[in-house]
Order: C-alpha cells, then sequence, then structure tokens
C-alpha cells in the first residue's frame, strides 16, 4: 500500500493494521504521534535528552499494546498522553528522591531565558517552561493538556482520570501559579509594551 | 496592563502559551529512527508470536471445551464404571425371585426392536 494511502486514517484504525504486520502503518504513526509525544514530554520534563527517551519508551508501549487494542475504548493519543506523563512523573519523582512537588510556586531559575534573548518569542516559550517546571506535577501536567496541547477539559479528565471540575481547579491554579513566577519578567521579554 | 491584574486566573499568559505552541521541540531524525526500528521489531515479534501459535485439531479443542483434564478424568472413571458393571455384575446378585420384581418400563420399545409384527 502507498505511504501517504494511510495519510486520512484514524490512528485506531493504524493501529489495528500495525499490530497486522502493515509497514507503512508504523510509518505513518511514527511521524503522526512522535512529534507530539515528544512535545508534550518536553513541556512536562524541560529537558530535551530526557524527553526523546520518554517519546521512545512511551511509542515502545504503543508498539506492545497494538496487538491487544480495545477499539472504541479510547483515543491512541489519550492513551499516549497519559503514558507519557506518567513516565515523565516517575522521572521526576526520581530525580527529586521521591519527594512530591510542593504547591509553593519559587521564581523561575535565573538566566534561562535570558541565553536566548535575541528571539524573543523562543525567550518567552523557555521562560513559561522554566516556570511550568516549578509547578507541582499534575498542575503542569493540567496546563499544558489545556492551553498548549489545546485538549477540551472532558479530555484531560480522562487522561488525567479526575473529573472536569479538578481539571479545572487544577489549570486554575496552575495559571495563577504562573503569573506569579512569569510576574517579574515581563519587561524583559516585551509582555508591557505589546499589551 | 499588567499580567497578574488582568485577570487573577492568568489569562495574560496566552502569548507565553501561543509562544509555546509555535516553539514545538521537533524529534530528531535519530529518535524517530529508533521509534521506526522499535517498530519493526515489535512487528516482527508480533508475527512470531503469531505464527507459532499451536494450531489444534478437533480432538485437543473438543479437550480444552470440555474442561481439561480434570473433566476428562471424571469421564473415564464414570466410563470404566459402567463397563465394570455391565461386564462384572455378579449374575447371582439378581436372583430369580428379585427378576420378578423386574419392570420393562418401555414394552413399546421392546414391541418396536422385535419388528411390530405381533
Amino acid at each position: 500500500m502507498p505511504f501517504d494511502a494511510h495519510d486520512d486514517v484514524p490512528d485506531e484504525a493504524l493501529l489495528v493494521l500495525f499490530a497486522n504486520g502493515d509497514g507503512a502503518a508504523a510509518r505513518v504513526l511514527t511521524l503522526r504521534l512522535t512529534p507530539r509525544v515528544m512535545a508534550h514530554a518536553y513541556r512536562l520534563l524541560g529537558n530535551r535528552a530526557e524527553a526523546e527517551d520518554v517519546a521512545q519508551e512511551a511509542m515502545l508501549r504503543l508498539w506492545k499494546q497494538a496487538p491487544d487494542w480495545r477499539q472504541g475504548e479510547a483515543k491512541v493519543t489519550t492513551w499516549l498522553y497519559r503514558v507519557v506523563a506518567n513516565l515523565c512523573i516517575d522521572r521526576l519523582r526520581r530525580a527529586r528522591g521521591g519527594a512530591v512537588a510542593l504547591d509553593a510556586i519559587p521564581e523561575p531559575a535565573d538566566g534561562r531565558a535570558s541565553a536566548v534573548e535575541q528571539l524573543q518569542e523562543r525567550a518567552r516559550a523557555e521562560a513559561l517552561q522554566a516556570a511550568l517546571d516549578t509547578l507541582p506535577e499534575r498542575q503542569r501536567q493540567a496546563v499544558v493538556l489545556r492551553h498548549i496541547e489545546g485538549l477540551a477539559n472532558p479530555e484531560i479528565a480522562e487522561i488525567m482520570e479526575i473529573t472536569i471540575e479538578a481539571v479545572e481547579s487544577l489549570t486554575s491554579r496552575g495559571k495563577r501559579a504562573l503569573s506569579a513566577a512569569l510576574a517579574g519578567r515581563q519587561e524583559e521579554l516585551g509582555y508591557v509594551d505589546e499589551r | 496592563m499588567s499580567m497578574s491584574d488582568k485577570d487573577d486566573a492568568g489569562e495574560g499568559l496566552d502569548v507565553f502559551f501561543e509562544a509555546a505552541r509555535c516553539q514545538v521541540p521537533a524529534p530528531s531524525p535519530d529518535l524517530l529512527a529508533r521509534v521506526l526500528a522499535d517498530a519493526d521489531v515489535a512487528q516482527q515479534a508480533h508475527s512470531a508470536a503469531f505464527a507459532a501459535a499451536p494450531r489444534q485439531g478437533i480432538g485437543p479443542r473438543l479437550y480444552r471445551l470440555l474442561g481439561g483434564w480434570p473433566a476428562m478424568a471424571g469421564l473415564a472413571t464414570a466410563a470404566l464404571t459402567g463397563i465394570w458393571i455391565g461386564t462384572a455384575l455378579p449374575e447371582g446378585l439378581i436372583g430369580t425371585a428379585e427378576a420378578a420384581y423386574l419392570v420393562d418400563i418401555t414394552p413399546e420399545m421392546a414391541f418396536d426392536l422385535a419388528g411390530g409384527d405381533f
């Protein structure tokens, strides 16, 4: 089957084709899903090398799950977001020696954004990432899914296995914490001038 | 207008979220190659597992359908007991007096088996 013949096929159907040995399905799924998985892992971890490791592991789990995938139960992306988050949280907790993130939000690490000041947008993205890294894991996950990945609250609730009200609470607290963390950097990032 | 006094839930963060959406950390070609290699290995493993799955005939499938060895042991015991009763039951246990009490509950079957000519 031609490679581009699968471009309009839903992820779930491609996974069935993959389980049946279709090599083209593997390539389309890899090119379609790996960037999303990688981006999500990076936003939760703030570290590119670790995000790549998580992305590879998440995709490997998808390949292994393919023969037993139950159609209609969940979207492939929903399942992947959940796997990525779990892998990232495991890594974050191991890195902290098992300590759980505190709700207190410190300032982002100095110098992370200023290192790339020449590109303002990149600086903003980096500043946001630095601020995200200071959030408790669940707040960070909810904010990233809602405001960067652009998912709706019901899907986020399914991914995080919590209620929609809990999602709203997490995103609200997370955004307040981000505002506080970024409050001192508006001028540096050109935010005041543009608004 | 400052970011913090515009909205207490942080709506002023939109410009940062927009920047983050535009600054997508793309996967490296090496990562894509590793993911594809994993996919290839997984597909081969699936194929090998499928090929290695034993193709059972009707006998083994019936054996499993009936419940495996416990059910088979029960059936064998019942069958052997039936054979033993049928072949080894001493005739002396049923004397002429007891035989008189034996009642044929299906006389019409005996009639049919005999050809039904009488």
